[in-house]
């Protein structure tokens, strides 16, 4: 009884938190106070988190999930990557503590981080084909085959579920085992590992990819984005030739404009080197998460676009500008 | 043994460096005091503002007994050649950056006897103003970082290095390789933990923070100023590279708020729709060699008191407009991202013509493009002095790109002399009067 009450008083407090979230988006908006994108994105960040945790403390169809965050990257790409993932805002909040904390952070080789991001698509294509795989070998081999399976890949078996994998256990915090006070620390696709397995196993995989990714963001910056098969599945329109017109949300660079100065390079999270490699157009790299950090500290005016359809939303400026103003 | 024996420089009697030294500096000080008396004369609404900026610019006044002060009271000076060098961690070990390139026609004659005339006259008049001691900021300042762009920069550093203190900073001439920017932070650091050794002062990370600041507030007065030219013309171009090439010696927080001040009285001026000369002037934007106060200054000058008048609206020098154009961008404050932003900042903005790539240097194709577009440039005059090997090569290159764009450009060579400035004046003229008739088609 006592915990019902306090169920329904955290939904009803996520509900305020999404109002004044939301609120707060307007107000920042209209102040101008957009051009600091990245405060703004955090806000948008924690306001998206809110929305999924609160969806989803409703029983609700998965497979309408996913039909809308396809739908949206046709038209938006990886926007979801970098303003709406809470496992995202995970990590840049870890990124925020390293940053208060004055310590450098690592960058992967360049060779290493284009591999990672070819990786994305195999590891996809492998969850993917799972199922008609396990389908075709119906009955397994042997059922120690099973286990290690079950074990190494997680849920087969529900394999749409990989692509909400790392938002279900952040935003559904009650669902996976490890539980401390009322919050679970499972990773994303660890948590069907779980379901499958039992004993110390529920207890060791999630705490090791939990230090896993709390070390491994707080040096690389959004290490997980890197070979994240959900950001592959959201990106893979850009992957075709036939669909690069399809996201209409992009980047654009004016040639003309770009001194080649390198800052874009250097402030990527991912480490996209294609905003600084590209001689001006189109910017349809799959691996840009569309996070706007580039655009927000190019100092040439103009010379950074995002755009949607053929309008500019937002520009790179001369931002030392701003900079006095707060 | 280095300091007894010199390994370039003549031996000249200190009666002959005493005479030198004071014609010299008698011409040059009659030649700033012209300077300045025909930019009050050429432009209409000359802002208010300005009168600090003739102050500053004279060289043997003001400004040098400031830095003579500092000095006294424990301050270090380190001068600088080319723009590559690191300000910012200068001005974190509490030293006094100045440029100490030189502009004196008269001395590039002395130079003669140390290097042949063959070689560019800003090095020939930078070792001519050393052997008589002309220069303040060169005599002052206690280093020299010489950072290795082109051959005459190279040598240059080679021969100062007679007198003092000369740290070389080794450039990799092609900017977009993997190595490069490795190379080039090591350089960095290299010449931080000379700074250091020099001042006595560390360079942590909060002062390094602050300096950048400091610089970052300059690049936008800076900025400021040069956005401001993007319209009809509310200041003169030479006026508007006096104010630039202060910086090179002034107190760098000093300058910024003088700038500002004079941005805000420009402003004012737009507003009044006051203009500094005639709307129909045609917009000329020179590049080429960087053109050095107080002697070189004849092309501006040709080109503002010409008949038909002209004005300059850009420039694409490193000693104007490259100066200060691009900021330091830093994304996390550490120090790893500060010597990140400061290398890059330096090395990847730059499109100084001692670089290459496997586009060459499109980077300065570029950047003359977007200047022409928005600052609405009528014509180029691409300014060569003799012996000024790289800017001289990539000349046809941005002959043919102009071309396709239908923007003439014309190249102008000349020397470090006032001999020439009749046959300078007819060429520049008839340029403009050019200029005229397409604008009235």
């Amino acid at each position: 009884m006592v915990i019902e009450i306090l169920g329904e008083a955290l939904k009803l407090m996520v509900l305020a938190g999404l109002t004044i979230a939301g609120i707060l988006v307007i107000l920042i908006w209209k102040k101008g106070l957009a051009t600091r994108v990245t405060y703004l994105r955090f806000v948008i960040q924690a306001a998206a988190l809110a929305t999924f945790f609160y969806i989803f403390t409703y029983p609700i169809w998965l497979l309408i999930m996913l039909i809308v965050i396809l739908a949206m990257s046709i038209v938006f790409g990886r926007f979801f990557c970098g303003w709406l993932c809470p496992f995202g805002l995970y990590m840049d909040l870890i990124t925020v503590a390293r940053k208060a904390l004055k310590i450098r952070h690592r960058d992967l080789p360049d060779r290493l981080n284009k591999f990672l991001h070819n990786l994305r698509y195999v590891l996809l294509l492998v969850f993917l084909l799972l199922p008609a795989v396990l389908l075709l070998m119906d009955p397994l081999p042997s059922v120690q085959l099973g286990i290690v399976l079950a074990e190494v890949l997680g849920g087969p078996f529900k394999p749409m579920n990989i692509l909400l994998g790392p938002i279900i256990p952040l935003i559904v915090p009650w669902a996976g085992p490890l539980v401390i006070g009322d919050v679970n620390f499972s990773y994303p696709y660890v948590q069907d590992i779980i379901g499958y397995t039992n004993g110390i196993y529920a207890t060791i995989f999630p705490l090791i990819f939990v230090v896993l990714t709390v070390v491994g963001s707080f040096a690389i910056r959004r290490v997980w984005c890197r070979f994240c098969p959900t950001g592959a599945s959201l990106a893979v329109v850009n992957r075709f030739k036939g669909f690069k017109w399809a996201p209409a949300l992009h980047l654009e660079k004016d040639e003309e404009k770009c001194t080649k100065c390198g800052i874009c390079k250097r402030v990527c999270s991912v480490q996209v080197t294609d905003v600084y490699e590209q001689k001006g157009g189109k910017i349809d790299t799959s691996m840009c998460m569309l996070c706007l950090r580039c655009v927000e500290m190019c100092p040439y005016e103009g010379c950074l676009k995002l755009k949607i359809g053929g309008k500019t939303i937002f520009k790179s400026r001369n931002w030392l500008k701003p900079s006095d103003s707060d | 043994m280095i300091s007894q024996q010199k390994k370039y420089m003549i031996e000249i009697s200190q009666k002959e460096i005493e005479e030198l030294r004071n014609s010299v500096k008698a011409t040059s000080r009659k030649v700033m005091a012209e300077n300045i008396a025909r930019m009050k004369k050429t432009s209409k609404n000359r802002p208010k503002a300005m009168e600090y900026f003739d102050e500053v610019a004279d060289l043997f006044g003001k400004r040098e007994k400031e830095i003579q002060a500092a000095k006294e009271s424990g301050k270090k000076v380190i001068g600088y050649m080319c723009l590559f060098a690191p300000t910012e961690m200068i001005l974190a070990a509490d030293a006094i950056p100045v440029r100490v390139n030189s502009g004196w026609y008269d001395t590039s004659k002395l130079g003669d006897r140390v290097v042949p005339v063959e070689v560019c006259p800003v090095i020939r008049s930078t070792i001519g103003a050393k052997m008589i001691g002309l220069s303040p900021y060169l005599e002052l300042s206690d280093a020299l970082i010489s950072v290795l762009t082109c051959d005459g920069m190279t040598k240059l550093g080679e021969i100062l290095s007679d007198y003092k203190p000369v740290w070389a900073m080794p450039i990799p001439r092609v900017k977009d390789l993997p190595q490069s920017l490795r190379f080039w932070r090591e350089g960095l650091l290299t010449v931080k933990g000379q700074i250091e050794a020099l001042t006595g002062n560390k360079i942590t990370r909060k002062k390094l923070k602050s300096a950048i600041e400091k610089t970052q507030k300059a690049t936008k007065a800076f900025r400021r100023l040069q956005e401001l030219r993007k319209g009809n013309p509310v200041i003169m171009g030479r006026d508007a590279m006096l104010v630039n090439q202060t910086y090179m010696w002034d107190d760098i927080t000093r300058w910024t708020e003088k700038t500002e001040a004079l941005c805000d009285e420009l402003e004012e001026k737009v507003r009044r729709k006051e203009w500094s000369c005639s709307l129909d002037a045609p917009r000329v934007m020179v590049t080429g060699t960087p053109m050095i106060w107080p002697d070189n200054w004849k092309l501006p000058t040709l080109v503002e008191e010409g008949t038909p008048q002209g004005v300059l609206v850009a420039d694409e020098l490193c000693s104007s407009e490259r100066l200060l154009y691009d900021p330091v961008g830093v994304d996390e404050w550490t120090m790893d991202d500060m010597l990140n932003a400061i290398g890059e900042r330096y090395l990847m903005a730059s499109t100084c013509p001692c670089f290459t790539s496997k586009d060459g240097n499109a980077d300065r194709i570029n950047w003359m493009l977007n200047k022409i577009k928005e600052w609405n440039v009528q014509g180029v005059i691409y300014y060569v002095v003799r012996g000024c090997m790289s800017y001289a090569m990539e000349y046809t290159r941005i002959k043919k790109v102009l071309d396709g764009i239908n923007i003439p450009v014309y190249y102008l060579d000349t020397e470090y002399t006032r001999e020439d400035v009749g046959q300078m004046k007819t060429r520049v003229e008839a340029f403009l009067e050019m200029l005229t008739a397409r604008i009235d088609i």
